[in-house]
């Protein structure tokens, strides 16, 4: 006598030792022509985090010392980035970087034009960091030596600024709830079509996609959370565009 | 604070709750979705003690999904990392890892890799919950045995999954404290078999087509594998199974006298509990029933034990057992009997 079971039994005796990662061959022609966006990307990322937090402090006056530091971090993060580049003998290919960008520094410019500092740090404090320091932890455990220690050292400094946006939002949780909503709704879809643009490039260097995103919702919920919204704003405040 | 981290029984489970919690991107959503969708902590609710005292805990839906095994089995790894860091930095003392969460820790490895992004996991937070799960188990034999006119120092008695965790420790205990007639060992792994044989100094090993028509009591610490089929004909009658593995896949949809089957590893509190979590687990009582291995994270919250009580394999002492059992009574606790069964007691294997 037999009938279904009520919930599926699945097999458990997947290897374990195959959730070590192993490494990618870093000479190979493919790794090298999908690191050449890859690399572009981060050196791109942080030249615009450095032009943005500068940009917030415009916004903020009161704030601009602090923000100023926090550009400058950026900066020294884009150098290790590019001598990471050098190291394996790739040129970052920048225009690609730039145009992968575009989207979101509009959006950034055009809310920068309103004053509308909220939507500012959440493009910049809140996704961005939350995209970058996601993108670090995937890569780390797969990246050659030089870059795992370059890139390890820029995640210990990217703790920071998502700290900082978010202690802003925090306190002026009351008045920019509603923007930041807006903002999420706006922006977000813009991540997931980036990771799209870069999911056969990061798969390339043994990053998936699927990690990707979880990783990135991971921090970007925290953040949310942090602000202030409920489990179920962020719950739907996160499904919106990434589902 | 304590933590329970759970996740839906199947996909199709998951869905329908996620519709009925309004989150109608995930209920629509693919496979995929699921398998980049964080930990999320879906209630807080508070539990109150036998003794007054109360506590407050949280349930942590892991998103992972059986569906998720065997292809996406780093997925799964990766729900039950993430799940834990969750807990962790959210302050939870001590959190019990339910369903599939201990068992993927374990067969995987897990503890080789400590650290999840920015967290290093404290494993003392973290409990398997697997001691309460076994002394419930322990009771759920010792207690209904009887009624059903099974003396269990004549009885025969059966542990499928004899040499996991939870079955080891049922062994050492129906062997050293409760004096079954016979104890029949049955695992897939003869070394691991021959080792806790060993280990009692008794116990048959045998197969499992070989031991169940020789039973009068059934633990069953392992689902049963799929393609196994049993034809209940040959069973003992009356014959008690208790069904304690995760899924459950023993059902008393079916009718055939005299063969009664208890859910392993369940208990009863004292009183409601104002959560809704255990309705996705399909209890009979959802405010009240839950599995044991939940109980333990509670226990240890009133007791104030903030350690992994039970963790790794093979660890489970009887010393163990007596006091998180002492404790389980204590606050409140029960192990769900014959008695509770909704529906006549009946057996049916798939």
């Amino acid at each position: 006598m037999s009938i279904p079971a009520t919930a599926p039994n699945p097999s458990l005796s997947a290897p374990a030792a195959h959730l070590v990662a192993s490494l990618p061959d870093f000479t190979s022609a493919a790794y090298k022509d999908a690191y050449s966006r890859i690399n572009g990307i981060v050196i791109e990322g942080e030249h615009e985090a450095c032009d943005n937090y500068k940009a917030i402090g415009i916004l903020l006056p009161e704030q601009a010392e602090e923000l100023d530091r926090l550009a400058r971090m950026e900066m020294k993060h884009m150098r290790g980035f590019q001598a990471c580049g050098r190291n394996l003998k790739v040129t970052p290919d920048m225009d690609f970087a730039k145009a992968f960008f575009a989207p979101l520094r509009n959006n950034f410019q055009a809310a920068l034009a309103e004053g509308k500092v909220a939507t500012c740090l959440l493009i910049q404090a809140i996704l961005i960091e939350a995209f970058s320091i996601a993108a670090y932890h995937i890569y780390i455990p797969v990246a050659d030596p030089f870059a795992r220690r370059v890139t390890e050292g820029v995640v210990k400094d990217e703790y920071l600024h998502l700290n900082y946006g978010q202690a802003w939002l925090k306190a002026h949780f009351g008045q920019v709830k509603e923007e930041l909503m807006t903002a999420n709704k706006a922006n977000l879809p813009l991540i997931k079509t980036m990771l799209d643009a870069v999911e056969t490039d990061a798969a390339q260097l043994q990053m998936e996609k699927e990690s990707l995103i979880e990783d990135f919702l991971i921090g970007y919920q925290e953040a949310l959370s942090d602000v202030g919204f409920t489990t179920r704003e962020i719950i739907r405040m996160s499904a919106q565009g990434l589902g | 604070m304590f933590g329970l981290i759970g996740h839906s029984t199947s996909f199709a489970v998951a869905r329908k709750r996620a519709e009925e919690l309004g989150y109608m991107e995930h209920a629509k959503g693919d496979l995929d979705t699921w398998c980049s969708t964080p930990p999320q902590l879906l209630e807080t609710f508070t539990v109150k003690s036998r003794t007054g005292k109360e506590i407050t805990g949280g349930y942590i839906d892991s998103c992972f999904l059986p569906e998720m095994l065997p292809a996406r089995f780093k997925t799964a790894a990766r729900k039950v990392q993430n799940a834990m860091a969750y807990a962790q930095k959210n302050g939870f003392s001590v959190t019990a890892l339910g369903g599939f969460t201990s068992i993927i820790f374990e067969n995987f490895d897990l503890a080789r890799f400590q650290k999840v992004r920015s967290t290093m996991l404290e494993w003392q937070r973290f409990t398997t919950g697997n001691t309460h799960t076994a002394w419930i188990i322990c009771r759920q034999v010792e207690d209904n045995a009887p009624r059903l006119g099974i003396d269990l120092e004549k009885a025969v008695v059966a542990v499928v999954g004899a040499t996991g965790d939870i079955g080891s420790a049922v062994c050492r205990w129906l062997k050293q404290r409760t004096g079954v007639k016979e104890l029949l060992l049955v695992a897939r792994h003869q070394g691991r078999l021959e080792t806790l044989q060993q280990e009692l100094a008794g116990g048959n090993i045998l197969q499992l087509e070989e031991a169940l028509p020789q039973a009068d009591v059934v633990v069953w610490v392992a689902s049963l594998p799929k393609n196994v089929e049993i034809n209940p004909n040959t069973l003992r009658r009356p014959c008690l199974m208790v069904d304690g593995g995760y899924p459950k896949n023993l059902d008393t949809r079916i009718h055939a006298p005299n063969l009664h089957v208890l859910k392993g590893g369940i208990v009863e509190f004292w009183r409601d509990i104002g959560w809704r979590m255990m309705q996705i687990a399909e209890m009979e009582r959802p405010n009240r029933q839950m599995f044991a291995c939940f109980a333990e994270a509670m226990l240890l919250e009133f007791e104030g034990w903030h350690t992994n009580f039970s963790w790794g394999r093979n660890n489970i002492s009887l010393a163990a057992m007596e006091k998180i059992g002492q404790a389980s009574v204590r606050h409140g606790f029960r192990a769900l009997g014959l008695s509770d069964l909704v529906t006549a007691p009946v057996l049916s294997i798939s």
